[in-house]
């Protein structure tokens, strides 16, 4: 269980200290997609690189199970990125010299898991995005939608227990977004905390429950569960400019 | 994964990479070539120079590599002194010798003339000494009186090498000066180096040519027992104060001083090379590092360690270098052989070579100089903040 306890962060800048984060307390629950959602500079990226360990709060804990992840030295919570987070990103953030395949096992490759072992999961877990066809591809012959599903591979390569996505579909068009959300969803059905940051209110409709960010402190809650229906969006994503080969997920749950 | 990281960045960006790699082949390439001509040399004398020579040699004061090409300055008298005292320190011969060295700016007509008692047993100063053509140095006289203006003085035998190199032949007279010339009677040949870039003649008619009746070189002495060589020549150090005595060991370390100066020399000029490949290496890496910034700090969030980029970075500069270091032995082997090609032709002797230790010495500072020019991107490439790779572009 990932959980924020009086969390808070101040960048200190030669332009004066900026309080992105001022208080943040939150349980994160597992098999569901939480979206935080927020006006421009409230603080939603400042938040999920605190939770995803990638930087350290001014105040305040990020609990994973009983391990407060701010407090580890930085070599552990690498390793603690490595096989208990995954990340997906706005700008896809592949590594450009390497094809899908290769991106996929990267994750894999850092734990130490030997050559023939880790393409042969990178492969599954390509499969799983619909991308195996792809697996020998560098990023740039793909399509954002690809590209974004090979980053989702990528994430999920270790098995994580928690995945991250700030603006995952921000640099898709609606259905292409449509998709990874899908998936995203996917993904907490096998029982994975999944933090998902957005602007978009209808994809944010879609998760189990929407944090409000304002100011730097956590202004709603709300468990309301999915407030845009489903065919709703099967539309969108059936309708959309997708083309073919990014419609069809099989994203088969393990 | 590391080097399949590595292997993926250095391809990807060919033309960087080999460009980079060659600058580092050119610094390794150089260094192998300046040093190979020092382990020519060293061969040479290993091979050729070592095992040969007089067991004490005596020159007038200290020897050093000047004394070869000085004017004669030992007087002849110690030939006979020492010749009478030869049973108490153990010595069975004593061959005079004074070298005379014609040079020309021709490397064709340059000649180093040997002159020796023409009753000198010269297997004894030559291993596997033979005349390959004509007779030997005795009798002293020649039939002919002059090659039309220069009289004729003595006979001379060739080195089989001199000969080729000069385009001599027995009945050939050789002009020492205006005064005197050598008739060509035998062509020889022997084991080692020496011979082949000698003329032997009679001593006598050599001081006279030279005007230097009573002068020598040098004595060379042969001793009943060569391994008391070091003693002995303590004890005629103590007796002729003035005069220097070399043994075989002290010959070659002469020489090893000699080809040591001149490496520390080579090296110094090649470092700069290596320097300047080494700038060239960590530029690239400092380069390709600052470009990566975002990619090292996605690898970051991912959950490598620091010291993952620190390895990569460190791996890449390695390779360039090791890559840059095979390709430079590659040209430096060419280099090498080059300059014996054209070494042979002006001295007879192949002065270069790749040896295996000068490769091993080659790959060591390869990657050396690959480890130093990486630190500074690697120490860079570790400190790549995760943030990057979340900012907005
Ligand atoms: N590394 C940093 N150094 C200084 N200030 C920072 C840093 N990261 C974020 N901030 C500041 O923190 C505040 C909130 O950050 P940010 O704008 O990323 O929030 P956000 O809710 O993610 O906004 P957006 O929806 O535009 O992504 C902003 O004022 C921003 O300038
Ligand atoms: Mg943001």
């Amino acid at each position: 269980m990932l959980r924020a306890s009086g969390l808070r962060k101040t960048y200190v800048t030669p332009a004066g200290d900026v309080h992105a984060l001022r208080s943040f307390d939150h349980a994160f629950e597992p098999g569901k997609v939480t979206a935080v959602l927020g006006p421009s500079g409230s603080g939603k990226s400042p938040l999920l690189n605190l939770l995803a360990g990638f930087d350290v709060p001014s105040a305040g804990e990020v609990w994973l199970g009983d391990v407060a992840i701010n407090r580890l030295p930085e070599r552990e919570r690498s390793g603690l990125r490595l096989r208990s987070f995954g990340f997906v990103f706005q700008s896809f953030n592949l590594v450009t010299v390497f094809s899908a395949l290769q991106n996929v096992a990267l994750p894999l490759g850092l734990a130490g898991v030997p050559r023939a072992e880790r393409d042969e999961r990178a492969r599954e877990t390509l499969e799983r995005v619909g991308l195996l066809h792809r697996a020998d591809h560098l990023p740039h012959k793909l399509s954002g939608g690809e590209r974004q599903r090979v980053a989702l591979a990528r994430a999920l390569a270790n098995d994580p227990a928690v995945v991250f996505a700030d603006e995952p579909t921000g640099s898709l068009d609606s259905a292409n977004g449509a998709l990874v959300l899908s998936a995203l969803e996917q993904v907490a059905l096998d029982g994975r905390t999944v933090v998902l940051v957005t602007h978009d209110v209808a994809l944010a409709g879609r998760a189990h429950s929407r944090l409000r960010l304002l100011d730097g402190r956590l202004d709603s809650v709300d468990h309301g569960g999915a407030t845009v229906p489903e065919a709703g969006l099967q539309d969108a994503a059936l309708t959309g400019p997708a083309p073919t080969a990014d419609r069809a997920v099989p994203l088969t749950s393990r | 994964m590391i080097a399949q990281f590595a292997f993926a960045s250095l391809t990807r960006r060919p033309l960087r990479t080999a460009l980079t790699a060659l600058g580092i082949a050119i610094a390794v390439g150089s260094t192998v070539v300046f040093l190979s001509l020092g382990e020519g040399l060293r061969q040479a004398f290993d091979t050729g120079l070592a095992g040969l020579g007089p067991d004490i040699q005596v020159s007038y004061g200290v020897f050093d590599t000047t004394s070869l090409s000085s004017v004669p300055q030992l007087p002849q008298r110690y030939l006979g002194a020492i010749e009478e005292e030869a049973e108490a320190y153990g010595i069975s011969a004593i061959t005079p010798v004074l070298l005379y060295l014609r040079g020309s700016l021709a490397a064709a007509t340059a000649f180093m003339f040997y002159g020796i008692p023409e009753d000198t047993d010269l297997g004894r100063l030559y291993r596997d000494y033979t005349i390959v053509e004509g007779r030997d140095l005795a009798p002293a006289r020649v039939e002919r009186g002059d090659d039309g203006r220069v009289p004729v003085v003595g006979p001379a035998v060739v080195g089989e090498q001199t000969a080729q190199r000069g385009g001599i032949a027995v009945g050939d007279v050789l002009r020492l000066n205006p005064s005197a010339a050598f008739e060509v009677v035998g062509i020889a040949v022997a084991d080692g180096g020496l011979l082949d870039n000698a003329i032997l003649v009679p001593l006598e008619p050599l001081q006279a040519a030279l005007g230097a009746e009573d002068r020598l070189s040098f004595l060379t002495l042969e001793l009943d027992d060569p391994s008391t060589a070091g003693s002995t020549a303590e004890a005629l150090r103590e007796a002729y104060p003035e005069l220097g005595f070399q043994t075989r060991s002290d010959l070659s370390s002469v020489f090893e001083r000699a080809v040591r100066i001149s490496d520390v020399v080579r090296l110094g000029i090649s470092a700069i090379a290596l320097i300047v490949g080494g700038i060239a290496v960590a530029n690239t890496m400092l380069m390709s590092v600052f470009e990566r910034t975002r990619e090292f700090g996605v690898v970051r969030a991912v959950g490598a360690r620091p010291r993952f980029l620190m390895g990569l970075v460190l791996f890449e500069a390695m390779v360039l270098a090791l890559v840059g270091a095979l390709a430079g032995i590659a040209v430096g082997y060419v280099g090498a052989l080059a300059v014996n090609q054209y070494a042979l032709d002006l001295i007879g002797l192949d002065v270069a070579a790749v040896t295996p230790r000068l490769v091993a010495f080659a790959v060591a500072v390869a990657g050396g100089v690959g480890l130093l020019s990486g630190l500074l991107p690697a120490a860079r490439a570790a400190r790549v903040p995760i943030a990057v790779a979340v900012a907005r572009e």
